[in-house]
């Protein structure tokens, strides 16, 4: 319990999936502006993230991997050179669905996040995820705790990265930097500030 | 064949510089930081984004006017998906030791915004040979971020150039100390501004909002 | 004009086009994945290699050689062996049998290198420690793959961090069986009598350092009975059978 607990922690802060493996920045980068719509994405990628990290497990598991196929007969076949497209369409459907279900419950959150939604499936943040549990061979439990953590940590840098960048548009940034440059560097500062807690035993 | 060449030229200038996909349509970073750490991943990686944004471009360009309109995503999509396992494939045959450095970011050029932003943008109303040229010109522009990126946090980072180490012992010895900053992740979002800060400068194009 | 664009969205021509477009991807893709792949299992095979050749320091950490030198290497110097729980080698492999290589020049055994395969912060570790023949002395550490975060964890693969490996012993004075660890900071800052048993930590990479640590002690102690043997001078010549790799 411990380890899970442990791993929930790391992939939120140490090894946030945005700050320290760079993934997902697209859409960060896109509504970092208004602090509503980066706290409706970010729970967006959490409910995506702890959802695909085990269907895609089971699908490696249960049918690409190496020998995965032998409850069906053949123990020598290795799938696991599609693992790329099934778990960008199983994505691909479950935000779909998604999507389907915000606009059924909460035209309003809909409407601010539109465009955004679609952008989930193609988000690095999400196949990354799935391929990270299949490199670093997680057990079932510890993909779904690893998908809750890596989205957990991705809303904490979105919002903080929204609310930032709303202060900012107070400030003289210089010509050049506005928009991208000046968002790497507060990236770059939050990054320092999440590594922080590499010195924390639990 | 003159106007070829210079609309070839004139799509290179775009991809590579005024529009370059990193720096101004701000595509593409996701997974490229990663691979900045050192020179000889950053070169890999954009060899294999700039040929997959190439060819894939191109035959989405030749298919333009037969792919239905409900699933041009998702064809999109498979298309880039065959290319890059086809390239991860060829990777791990060939330069085995480079390619378990990049694990799972040669995958994540699937949903680089680069390839299906092109695909999008380009191929769907260009003709194939166009679109082939504006892959590879994107793609140059997005090698030319990423590889300066890696220039700068191997260098700064590790003291070295492509694995072999160039800052001579005499600046150790008077108090030099590699930037370890440099090799971790913040390292690379400053080099990254301070870079994009430089280049808009340069071309007097200050960044626009998407 | 209209009448073409009705033509390619009806329905029948969707599901023509996918089923065209599926089976095209999935020649090519299944095409590359098993025409490369006795060159990709090569590579990895080869990769372990270099690795166990690493460990042993019959390469250099950041040399390269061409493959048939690392080949020749390999088969003059290595052999896989497995050993069964009393520290006798034995012909196959059987169920709980340890797997190990020695190193033997000629016919005289120089030492052995072991397997090591533990969690680490985020996935698995894996790499080779090699032992002097005097069952107690590590000669050599190497690592082949890990998950940890670049800069910080992932600094267990560079050669500042495995050379300290060298030279360092798993018995202590008492001769009890103290395993070798990864120390929180410095060596230098340690009791004296403890050094030798310590490596200098990763600064960052506190947790990194435990999960090797105990990987480490775990498996040299499964591997007690070898090196056991080899404290007792039971293995010095080459008296066990042929393997083959």
């Amino acid at each position: 319990m411990g380890d899970l607990f442990s791993l929930f922690i790391n992939s939120v802060f140490i090894g946030n999936i945005l700050l320290a493996y760079f993934l997902g920045m697209c859409s960060f980068i896109a509504v970092s502006k208004n602090i509503e719509t980066a706290t409706g994405l970010g729970f967006a990628v959490i409910f995506v993230l702890t959802i695909t990290s085990p269907v895609n497990w089971l699908i490696y598991h249960g049918l690409l991997a190496p020998g995965a196929l032998s409850w069906a007969g053949f123990p020598d076949i290795d799938l696991s050179f599609l693992k790329y497209i099934t778990f960008i369409a199983v994505i691909a459907a479950l935000v779909q669905a998604v999507e389907m279900i915000i606009d059924k419950y909460s035209p309003l959150l809909y409407a601010s996040l539109g465009v955004f939604l679609p952008l989930i499936a193609v988000n690095c943040a999400i196949l990354g995820t799935s391929l990270f549990v299949v490199e670093r061979n997680y057990t079932f439990i510890e993909s779904i705790i690893f998908g809750a953590g890596s989205g957990t940590g991705w809303l904490l840098a979105i919002v903080s990265m929204a609310a930032i960048t709303k202060k900012l548009s107070y400030a003289d940034v210089p010509k050049g930097l506005e928009g991208f440059g000046i968002t790497m560097i507060v990236a770059g500062l939050m990054a320092m500030t999440f590594m922080m807690f590499s010195g924390i035993t639990l | 064949m003159l106007n070829d060449s210079s609309r070839y030229k004139e799509i290179l200038v775009k991809g590579i510089w005024t529009e370059n996909p990193v720096a101004y349509q701000v595509l593409g970073i996701c997974s490229a930081l990663a691979v900045t750490v050192k020179m000889s991943t950053a070169i890999v990686m954009s060899l294999a984004l700039t040929l997959v944004t190439a060819f894939s471009s191109m035959i989405i360009s030749s298919m333009r006017k037969k792919i239905p309109s409900n699933i041009r995503i998702i064809a999109e999509l498979a298309v880039i998906a065959s290319l890059v396992i086809v390239t991860d494939e060829i990777l791990k045959a060939f330069f085995y030791d480079i390619s378990k450095q990049l694990s799972i970011f040669v995958g994540l050029i699937i949903t680089n915004c680069i390839v299906l932003g092109r695909a999008e943008a380009f191929a769907l109303a260009n003709n194939p040979v166009d679109s082939f040229v504006d892959g590879i010109a994107n793609g140059l522009g997005y090698s030319l971020i990423l590889i300066a990126v890696a220039f700068l946090r191997e260098l700064l980072g590790t003291g070295q150039f492509f694995g072999f180490s160039v800052i001579p012992n005499c600046i150790y010895d008077i108090g030099y100390q590699n930037m370890g900053l440099m090799v971790l992740a913040p390292g690379a979002f400053f080099i990254i501004g301070l870079l994009v800060w430089l280049k808009n400068s340069l071309s007097g194009i200050s960044h626009e909002k998407r | 004009m209209s009448d073409k664009s009705q033509d390619k969205n009806s329905k029948k021509n969707v599901i023509i086009f996918a089923i065209i477009l599926s089976i095209v991807c999935s020649l090519l893709i299944t095409g590359a994945a098993s025409g490369l792949k006795s060159l990709q299992q090569e590579n990895m095979r080869l990769d372990k290699k270099i690795n166990i050749l690493k460990a042993a320091n019959l390469i250099k950490n950041n040399q390269k050689p061409p493959k048939d030198v690392i080949l020749k290497l390999y088969n003059d110097h290595i052999q896989e062996v497995f050993v069964d729980n009393t520290g006798k080698t034995i012909d196959k492999e059987i169920s709980d049998a340890l797997h190990l290589y020695f190193y033997k020049t000629d016919n005289k055994i120089n030492g052995y290198i072991l397997p090591i395969n533990t969690r680490g912060l985020w996935g698995k570790i894996q790499g080779y420690l090699a032992f002097k023949n005097d069952g107690q002395t590590v000669s050599g550490f190497s690592v082949f793959s890990h998950a940890e975060t670049p800069g910080l964890g992932g600094e267990i693969e560079n050669a500042w961090f495995q050379k300290n490996f060298k030279g360092k012993k798993i018995l202590n004075s008492q001769n009890k069986f103290v395993s070798v660890g990864i120390a929180k900071g410095k060596v230098k800052n340690l009791p004296k009598k403890i050094q030798d048993h310590y490596v200098d930590g990763i600064s960052g990479a506190t947790l990194t350092g435990q999960y090797l640590s105990e990987g480490i002690k775990s498996t040299l102690a499964k591997y007690e009975p070898v090196s056991i043997s080899f404290r007792q001078k039971k293995l010095k010549a080459m008296d066990i059978h042929q393997n083959k790799e």
